[in-house]
């Protein structure tokens, strides 16, 4: 039981990373190369903060940090910067997820959406701070709007297709530890 | 309720804080790194896409090639209407094929009455496009020729038509070309006038601006010497100014957006980007010694003059 359990965590964690470079495949894809006045949701973002608060083991800061600089890397984004950010706000939203545990799926969403506000102004204002050209604010808070109206999704997926769900009352890790 | 868990991790606790302290400090000082020597940090990050793309190819070109495909099946729907059309087009291009056979024939007999040699520096490497920057802010694709086809940073870029983009980061079996539309680009160029078409493209004068890509598909053209000499449907070439790019490479056409600025509609086909030339500069001729152009020969003058004038050349 205690090594199916242990299992379970590893191949949470594997599904993770094959999400992530799943969601990089497809947005590496050259189907469409003119430019837009209009971004899609960043799902890197919002993938990782959904499980942070259900399965926060699923998802240790270390596992986040490579993703999120692997698509720095990739993206043309200051490498390093976002990678940074998303780590703090994964390892924020892990802190409460005990508390929030409690809370309804609304109460949810918009502590995210609070915490994906501060992660894109933080970004935005280092990069200002540092003279780092950057791309037009109107692009950035679409992407935003569009990352938190895609999160109630990303939870439903998360919920119903990843199994991945609160922890409930007496329910025991892989050594016996209530969660 | 988490209580109990947390005590028996007391002593696991500070470590994975420290832990997540060194790995927070790593990526912050990756950035700062990044923000003091970019080049070779930039060197690092076209070598990881080096490594890294080129292994999701076996699977990015087929599922790529699927959703273009069942985008084509929408097409046909339309199919009667397109077929009709097409065979509308076919003919006046029958035409046109016969107006440009004539012309390609005359063309043929004035160089070989000319005895001219088209530059025969402007050969080419082809490359397929791997990926584009999969990112909304950054307009610019992967190309699957690198370093090791001898793409040096800085050359163009072309499609069939007109041109794309430049070199600008280079891996080994990669290298990712900026495209015009992407808010860094600026390239100088030249502005015909239609009238001149008629005449020598190369030679005509024309006014000078720069094309500056601001995340849009029609470019921003400033830096104009005189706007109201311009009109809708000018041609745009590159300039060549700077030596970076080759002089008279066709970029598209001047119009005007609702805000009454002058852009310019790219001849590329932005649409497809699929197949791509890059168009190998070799960098200009470098006169090393001006002194040997303008002195004659030194045999007539005493050494240490000669030496002086050279050191005087060599000021200037």
């Amino acid at each position: 039981m205690a090594e199916k359990a242990a299992s379970r965590i590893w191949i949470m964690r594997a599904l993770y990373l094959g999400l992530s470079l799943g969601i990089v495949f497809f947005q590496l894809m050259p189907l469409d190369i003119r430019p837009h006045d209009w971004a899609g949701p960043d799902l890197l973002l919002a993938l990782p903060m959904a499980w942070a608060l259900r399965r926060p083991e699923y998802v240790p800061a270390l596992l986040v940090a490579a993703v999120m600089l692997l698509t720095d890397l990739l993206f043309q984004r200051p490498p390093g910067l976002l990678a940074f950010l998303v780590v703090v706000a994964v390892e924020f939203l892990k802190a409460r997820s005990v508390q929030m545990r409690e809370q309804t799926m609304f109460a949810e969403w918009f502590s995210v959406a609070l915490v994906m506000l501060a992660v894109m102004l933080a970004n935005r204002m280092v990069l200002a701070l540092l003279m780092v050209p950057q791309p037009p604010l109107g692009l950035t808070l679409i992407q935003l709007a569009a990352t938190v109206l895609a999160y109630p999704l990303v939870m439903a997926l998360t919920h119903f297709a990843f199994g991945v769900r609160k922890a409930q009352p007496g329910e025991v890790d892989a050594l016996g530890h209530r969660l | 309720m988490a209580r109990d868990r947390r005590e028996d991790e007391d002593y696991l606790g500070p470590l994975k804080r420290l832990l997540l302290g060194v790995l927070l400090l790593c990526l912050l000082a990756i950035f700062i790194v990044w923000r003091i020597d970019s080049p070779r940090v930039e060197r690092l990050r076209a070598r990881v896409v080096d490594v890294v793309v080129p292994s999701f190819d076996w699977a990015m070109a087929p599922v790529t090639g699927t959703v273009n495909v069942l985008r084509d099946f929408q097409s046909y729907q339309r199919i009667h209407k397109q077929n009709q059309e097409l065979r509308r087009e076919l003919q006046e291009m029958k035409a046109w094929k016969e107006a440009a056979l004539q012309l390609d024939q005359e063309n043929a007999r004035l160089l070989d009455l000319n005895k001219v040699r088209l530059d025969p520096r402007l050969t080419y490497v082809t490359g397929v496009v791997l990926a584009d920057s999969g990112s909304p802010y950054r307009q610019s694709v992967l190309l699957n020729v690198g370093a090791r086809d001898g793409i040096v940073d800085g050359w163009a870029t072309m499609d069939g038509i007109g041109l794309v983009g430049r070199i600008s980061g280079v891996g080994q079996r990669t290298a990712r070309v900026v495209l015009l539309t992407d808010s860094s680009s600026r390239v100088p160029v030249r502005i015909q006038p239609v009238s001149e078409q008629l005449g020598v493209t190369q030679a005509a004068p024309g006014q000078a601006g720069l094309i500056m890509g601001d995340n849009t598909v029609a470019p921003h053209l400033s830096f104009l010497e005189n706007p109201d000499q311009v009109r809708p449907g000018d041609r745009v070439v590159t300039s060549g100014d700077a030596g970076i790019f080759p002089p008279g490479l066709l970029v598209g056409q001047v119009v005007k957006d609702s805000g009454g600025r002058w852009r310019v509609r790219l001849s590329a086909d932005y649409d497809r980007l699929e197949f791509l030339r890059v168009l190998r500069n070799p960098k200009a001729e470098v006169i090393g010694d001006p002194g040997l152009l303008i002195l004659p020969a030194p045999v007539e003058i005493p050494e240490g003059v000669a030496e002086a004038q050279a050191a005087e050349g060599n000021d200037g």
